[in-house]
């Protein structure tokens, strides 16, 4: 028997902690902990409500845009401000790019290598490598010239002996099964994908101002002056180089990722038997498309114990179902408390303990739906809108398991997406549904533009009474929102309940474990020096801890432990 | 001859105590400085594997950030390319993990990446919620200001001081 506590300790303090105990090759006992205090909702006391999302966009680099939009939707919420279309339709543009974005490096930049082995490579024949990126897909850039020069590449940084990039991976695991054509050309695709996840953020650039942190938002609308005419404002000029940056990962996501993502998992389709984990799913709608918030080109809903036919809908933020059900619970975290609480009475008084096993061990809130834990991200997202018959889900979804079950050579149900890979299948589907909707929103945005809208803001105005609101976004990551209490033009209490919160929760009251720690649970490891297997698990969650104190390590210390039992 | 791209990048959150240092000496620059027109200034937060991109679309890059490394607080040390490729790359668990050592060698990787680099590190006192930066750390902003300006007259484009100086945008800072 062995505890493997994974640590990483790239930044001075705080971060995801898993702990497993493994025996007999597979996971007995598994915790997650967040060794950081998150406290950072605290800040916005006293501030003025319309520039609660300027901080908030800093509670984590990565997810920057998606804590701005959250923010100004809660206090829309909390006073009843409608948004112009226009706002709508910027917000979700930039929405669906940063997500586009982040489904890219996730796929490529933080998870392949957990199952594509780089030291195969050179064993791989590129002329075969093309042949296979071919019988996969259209895209032009599967040449065997391309697969030539990538192979070359990694040759001679295995010669070197200096790997680089490649140092940390887990090289001639036995769990790593891709032949050397499909590594080839894997990595031939997380080289190109660096070039399209760039232009993704160019997109939120272009509309946000700045990258990373955008500039135009604001309570009630955006500040994006439109002026068709005018060459300093959100111009056709403007919304053409939109265009042409779309037209470009658009096709990136359909005929690289999409494929990719179908052909691993059909590579590995014994991934689709492990990491199930809690069966609870949680997605709230988005993409608004009216400027009460009502409508929305997303769904959104629950699934309890995996059962799809018993889908329900949650209508929007005005839901009463989503507003009375989402409580947090501090039973096994850092913090003082009396049961569990909803968000709008909730408090974050620090009480720390070290870790313990069967008490306090973590700094992540155990957030509860109805009192049961719920799995957030791309698959709940998936397999609402697929039980709700969301068209394009459905057309996505259906395409993948055909790809997957062709290759696989055997079929695989949506039913088991229900697992560590539907996860990452999930993510892949939802970047092809949002590649979608990128063109449908654009469209939106320009004929309402052409039509001679120019609103982009509705001024808030507080009143002295005490207001509560919502703003919720279906993130790359899951499920968001930020709740707000403002009095008297200031805001009084603020929460942010974020997706790796509902993930990466702690045990609650009942002692039921969060999202993680179930998926871990018979997850195999061959070898606890190497968890690959556990990794695999971790990352199909896209973990972030939403606190990103990331001061940089220049020393370099340890971060996996294994500790005999 | 083209002039290099060259850009000064502040990391960092600046909701965390000394972590925010980046950031702040980014708005001292601006504020108190003109700038070449080939220098681009941004306080990019902490982008994890968005680094690549901005790494990626620059010839020289100054970066400024808070450092984990045995001194005292305040102390500045500055870290060129073959100091930040001897520390090892870490498994990834969140997006943040890439740190800068790891956006460096993915561009690299890839073929692009600054040709210069240039890490200006601040030992932090503390990483605390909202605490503004340390009297120590606060002391360290000058000397690491001069190290900025020193790389950028190296580089062939140096900042001259604004006849009038600017306040500095420390947003995040005070109620």
């Amino acid at each position: 028997m062995a505890r493997i506590t994974i640590d990483p300790v790239t930044r001075i303090e705080g971060h995801l902690r898993i702990d497993a105990v493994v025996d007999g090759g597979q996971v007995q006992k598994a915790w997650a902990s967040c060794t950081m205090w998150r406290g950072i909702e605290t800040i916005l006391r006293g501030r003025d409500p319309r520039e609660a999302w300027f901080f908030t966009q800093r509670f984590c680099g990565v997810c920057t845009t998606v804590h701005a939009i959250a923010s100004v939707r809660a206090v829309e919420d909390a006073l009843g401000l409608e948004v112009p279309l226009n706002a709508q339709y910027i917000r979700n543009l930039i929405l669906i790019a940063h997500a586009l974005h982040d489904h890219i490096v996730h796929f490529y930049h933080l998870s392949a290598l957990d199952w594509v082995d780089v030291t195969t490579i050179p064993q791989a024949d590129p002329t075969k490598t093309a042949a296979v990126g071919e019988s996969l897909s259209d895209w032009p850039g599967n040449s065997d010239k391309q697969m030539k020069a990538v192979q070359a590449k990694v040759n001679g940084l295995l010669e070197s002996g200096q790997l680089g990039i490649f140092a940390n991976g887990y090289w001639g695991h036995p769990a790593m099964k891709l032949s050397p054509e499909v590594n080839l050309l894997a990595l031939s695709h997380y080289l190109q994908a660096l070039e399209f996840q760039r232009k993704a953020n160019q997109i939120v650039g272009i509309l946000g101002g700045k990258t990373p942190h955008i500039q135009n938002v604001a309570v009630g609308g955006v500040m994006n002056a439109i002026n068709l005419n005018s060459l300093a404002t959100l111009n056709m000029d403007r919304l053409y180089m939109m265009k042409d940056l779309f037209d470009e990962v658009i096709p990136f996501v359909q005929q690289v990722y999409f494929p990719d993502a179908c052909a691993i998992a059909g590579f590995y389709p014994e991934w689709f038997e492990i990491g199930k984990g809690v069966q609870n799913y949680l997605a709230v709608p988005d993409l608004p498309t009216d400027i009460a918030s009502t409508a929305f080109d997303l769904p959104g809903g629950t699934i309890f114990d995996g059962k799809l036919a018993g889908v329900r809908r949650i209508s929007g933020q005005r839901d009463e179902y989503f507003r009375k059900g989402v409580v947090e619970d501090v039973t096994h975290a850092y913090y003082k408390g009396r049961g569990p609480q909803p968000p709008w009475q909730g408090e974050t008084i620090p009480d720390f303990t070290d870790f313990q096993d069967d008490g306090k061990y973590s700094w992540v809130k155990a957030p509860r739906f109805g009192g049961k834990p719920m799995q957030v991200g791309p698959l709940s997202s998936i397999l609402v809108g697929y039980a709700l018959e969301h068209e394009l889900t459905r057309k996505w979804t259906d395409l993948a398991l055909t790809r997957v079950s062709a290759i696989a050579k055997r079929p695989i149900t949506v039913d088991q997406m229900q697992s560590t890979m539907g996860r990452y299948l999930a993510r892949a589907i939802r970047a092809a549904v949002l590649s979608e909707l990128a063109v449908r929103h654009w469209g939106l945005l320009v004929s309402n533009v052409q039509k001679g809208d120019a609103t982009v803001f509705n001024p808030p105005s507080f009143p002295k009474d005490a207001v509560e609101g919502v703003g919720f976004h279906e993130a790359p990551r899951g499920t968001l929102s930020h709740w707000v209490v403002a009095k008297d033009g200031v805001i009084a209490n603020y929460q942010a309940v974020v997706p790796t919160t509902w993930n990466a929760s702690p045990r609650d009251e009942q002692g039921t474990p969060g999202p993680y720690e179930a998926a871990l649970l018979k997850n195999p490891v061959a070898n606890p020096e190497k968890p690959l297997e556990l990794l695999r698990t971790v990352h199909s969650f896209d973990p972030c801890m939403a606190c990103a104190c990331h001061t940089l390590d220049v020393e370099g210390r340890t971060i996996a432990t294994v500790k005999v039992l | 001859m083209t002039p290099l791209r060259i850009a000064v990048f502040g990391l960092g959150n600046v909701l965390l105590g000394d972590d925010a240092v980046g950031p702040f000496i980014v708005e001292l620059l601006r504020a108190g400085y003109e700038l070449p027109a080939n220098v681009s200034v941004a306080d990019l937060g902490t982008p994890g594997l968005g680094l690549p991109a901005y790494l990626s679309e620059a010839d020289a890059v100054v970066l400024v950030d808070a450092v984990a490394a045995r001194g005292e607080p305040g102390e500045v040390r500055l870290y060129r390319r073959a100091d930040l490729h001897r520390v090892p790359p870490k498994p990834r668990v969140s997006p943040h993990d890439p740190a800068v050592q790891e956006a460096l060698a993915l561009v690299e990787f890839a073929g692009g990446g600054p040709r210069d680099l240039l890490l200006v590190g601040i030992i932090p006192e503390h990483a605390t919620l909202g605490a503004g930066l340390s009297e120590r750390v606060r002391g360290a902003c000058q000397p690491a200001i001069e190290a900025v300006l020193r790389e950028l007259t190296r580089l062939g484009a140096p900042a001259t001081p604004r006849a009038v100086a600017q306040a500095p945008n420390i947003w995040w800072a005070g109620q």
